[in-house]
């Protein structure tokens, strides 16, 4: 029999009611919405991919001026002593490593006389740094001395595959924006997981019940009071944050599809908590993976293998597909439909499990 | 199972001529109009545990009947069965002439619950709760200040529940039950809490029901409430029914009536409980006669009494 949507209507009304009335929840709320979005508009749009380098070559102050332009990756900056160059390495906000050359070295380098210069690291650096510093220095005698390098250098064409942002990597804002929304969904997820939860304690699901209400159409408000708010806000940061603006029928699709699938667990936890400690710690057992996805996101690399077959994993793919690659329906149909499938799981099993632990109470 | 066996009500209760608890009141014939309610050999358990077992009654129209029995003796899992929220293992119920739980939906519109818990939403305001319970039943246009007012609760319609006392909450949940005008009313111990000025008023609010024609099956462990409010009591002990008449057939049958006597014995007050059996009169007639009596009164059954001698137990 199909659910009554008079009565969904009502419950719905008063769930919301319920919801605003409590002012942790509301609170919470708008709190998190406010500071998601400026967090948000504060991290830094672009990314600094150069690598300071520091370099102390006494006499040499105009081929420091000449290489300083050079590019390369690596920003030189001058250093009148050993001293100087160490302490700012060690200190590391500048320079991330030095080369300091001794005493003569110009000469020395130009007469082909053997000379060691000195490669200044800091603890934390890079593995990667060492070699490129060692190919510095070869340039810089190369330069010096007028020679060139012993092999003929090929001739190299590069080939992007995808939307090319050599040089451009996924600045922190745009890193940042899938874990936004997604704090958005739990946070929603442990609210709904609360109303039901205290649904249940308080037993006012069994005065409803003694009512012409029955258990579908409780759940059929439930699902859909959590299903509403979650994507509301997401919507709203989605909004806010400036998301929507590219292919916003996608984004709007995909963020309904993952307010479906945390109502789904919301429903788990709410069902599966007597109490607040007893919710939180369903609600984080849940929350936990489903965020690992997003996180991942902020980490240069591929996410692992199992890190893919996570709910959410479909879902970040397409947020980030879509607002800092440009991708469209066509790369981002498959991962939907992965987070779709994810969604009925969530949502037959929220259901299943709300459903028994109601017609106990 | 004849209508005797599941102890159907008397066309007009209370009945002129009392019945013995064995063999209860004249029934009309299965399926008389005049029967809101009737169970037939009903029972539930909870794994192993019988909480009902062959629970078989009957509720006239208009009739309050007292469900009593200790804690755990099984009557809120039998109102669990008869409200649609638990199913029967065994037996059959029909309430309004209509079957549970096959006419669930129907019935339950025609109901009114008070449940034992005080399930009311405590950051609603009391209209609020009102109101919704009226949606659920598809009464857009409750009459929320009336029913406040039937219950006491007058002019705190618009307070958040969770402002009430326990006196008031319980007021308020009998006010949720009366949402939908019901035909039959279950009331879990509806005075539980209450002082004893809300208590009288909701127990003339249970007879004003049952006046009105309300089919009302009242449980609770409060002998002194059952006595006043109840047409007729059932016993009900480790899940079974025990006895089922009117109060006053049960205290007459299987209480025990005596006289008590005072009187000053070499200017020490004592006292004599004389039953009144054959035996009595000789006894009495003595302690009457002595210089020193000071004061005699007759002693009648409690239902408490009754409830004692059927299950060996108090209700406490």
């Amino acid at each position: 029999m199909p659910v009554r949507v008079d009565l969904v209507k009502a419950i719905v009304a008063k769930d919301l009611r319920v919801f605003l009335r409590d002012r942790f929840y509301v609170l919470v709320t708008v709190m998190g919405l406010v500071f998601y979005v400026l967090v948000f508009w504060l991290l830094p749009d672009t990314v600094d991919e150069s690598i300071g380098l520091g370099v102390h070559i006494p006499g040499g102050e105009q081929l420091i001026a000449q290489q300083a332009g050079a590019g390369g990756g690596f920003q030189i900056v001058p250093f009148e002593s050993r001293e100087a160059l160490e302490a700012a390495v060690t200190d590391g906000s500048e320079v991330a490593a030095g080369l300091d050359f001794p005493e003569g070295f110009l000469e020395q380098a130009a007469t082909g006389e053997e000379t060691t210069v000195r490669v200044v690291l800091s603890g934390g650096a890079p593995e990667e740094l060492r070699p490129a510093l060692v190919g510095g220095v070869r340039e810089i005698v190369a330069a010096i001395g007028g020679g060139e390098p012993p092999v003929a250098l090929p001739t190299m064409s590069d080939v992007v595959l995808g939307p090319d942002r050599t040089g451009q990597q996924l600045s922190m804002r745009e890193r940042m924006q899938p874990l936004l929304v997604f704090l958005v969904l739990i946070v929603e997820m442990f609210a709904l997981a609360s109303l039901v939860a205290a649904e249940i304690a308080q037993k006012t699901v069994t005065a409803v019940l003694a009512t012409p209400t029955r258990v579908r159409d409780l759940l059929a408000a439930k699902a859909t009071l959590g299903t509403g708010l979650a994507f509301v806000q997401a919507m709203a940061i989605a909004l806010a944050t400036g998301a929507l603006l590219q292919a916003p029928l996608l984004l709007t699709v995909a963020l309904l599809l993952g307010a479906i699938l945390v109502t789904g667990f919301g429903l788990i936890a709410g069902a599966s908590g007597r109490d607040f400690i007893s919710i939180v710690f369903w609600s984080l057992l849940f929350a936990i993976p489903l965020t690992i996805p997003a996180v991942a996101v902020l980490f240069p690399g591929a996410a692992a293998d199992w890190v893919r077959g996570l709910p959410t994993y479909g879902l970040v793919e397409t947020i980030v597909g879509v607002t800092a690659y440009g991708e469209g329906w066509a790369q981002a149909w498959r991962s939907l439909g992965l987070v779709a499938v994810w969604c009925v799981v969530a949502f037959v099993m929220g259901l299943a499990v709300l459903s028994r632990r109601v017609e106990r109470v | 199972m004849t209508a005797d066996d599941i102890g159907e009500p008397a066309a007009d209760p209370p009945p002129a001529d009392p019945p013995t608890a064995e063999r209860p009141t004249d029934a009309p014939p299965p399926g008389d109009d005049g029967v809101a309610l009737r169970a037939v050999g009903i029972g539930y358990a909870y794994g192993d545990l019988v909480a009902a077992r062959d629970v078989s009654f009957a509720v006239a129209k208009g009739e309050v009947l007292g469900f009593l029995g200790p804690n755990g003796a099984g009557k809120s899992t039998t109102i669990k069965m008869l409200t649609g929220q638990l199913p029967p293992r065994e037996g059959s119920i029909e309430i309004l002439g209509l079957p549970m739980p096959d006419k669930r939906e129907e019935i339950q519109t025609r109901i009114g619950v008070v449940f034992e818990e005080k399930n009311l939403y405590p950051t609603l305001s009391a209209h609020e709760n009102l109101r919704f319970f009226g949606k659920l039943f598809g009464i857009s246009d409750v009459d929320a200040d009336g029913l406040l007012e039937r219950v006491g609760l007058a002019g705190r319609g618009d307070e958040r529940v969770s402002r009430f006392s326990k006196g008031m909450q319980q007021r308020l949940m009998v006010a949720r039950a009366l949402v939908n005008n019901p035909e039959v009313l279950f009331l879990d111990e509806p005075t539980d809490g209450l002082d004893p000025v809300s208590a009288r008023s909701v127990r003339q609010l249970i007879r004003e029901e049952a006046d009105r024609g309300a089919a009302v099956l009242l449980t609770t462990h409060d002998m002194h409430e059952a006595d006043e409010l109840s047409d007729r009591v059932a016993f009900i002990n480790d899940g079974t029914i025990l006895a089922l008449d009117t109060p006053e057939a049960l205290k007459l049958q299987h209480g025990r009536r005596a006289v008590k006597v005072r009187f000053a014995a070499d200017g020490v007050v004592q006292e004599e409980v004389v039953p009144l059996d054959e035996a009595a009169g000789a006894r009495l007639a003595e302690l009457v006669a002595r210089p020193d009596l000071i004061t005699i009164h007759t002693e009648e059954a409690t239902l408490e009494d009754v409830f004692v001698e059927f299950a060996g137990r108090r209700l406490e």
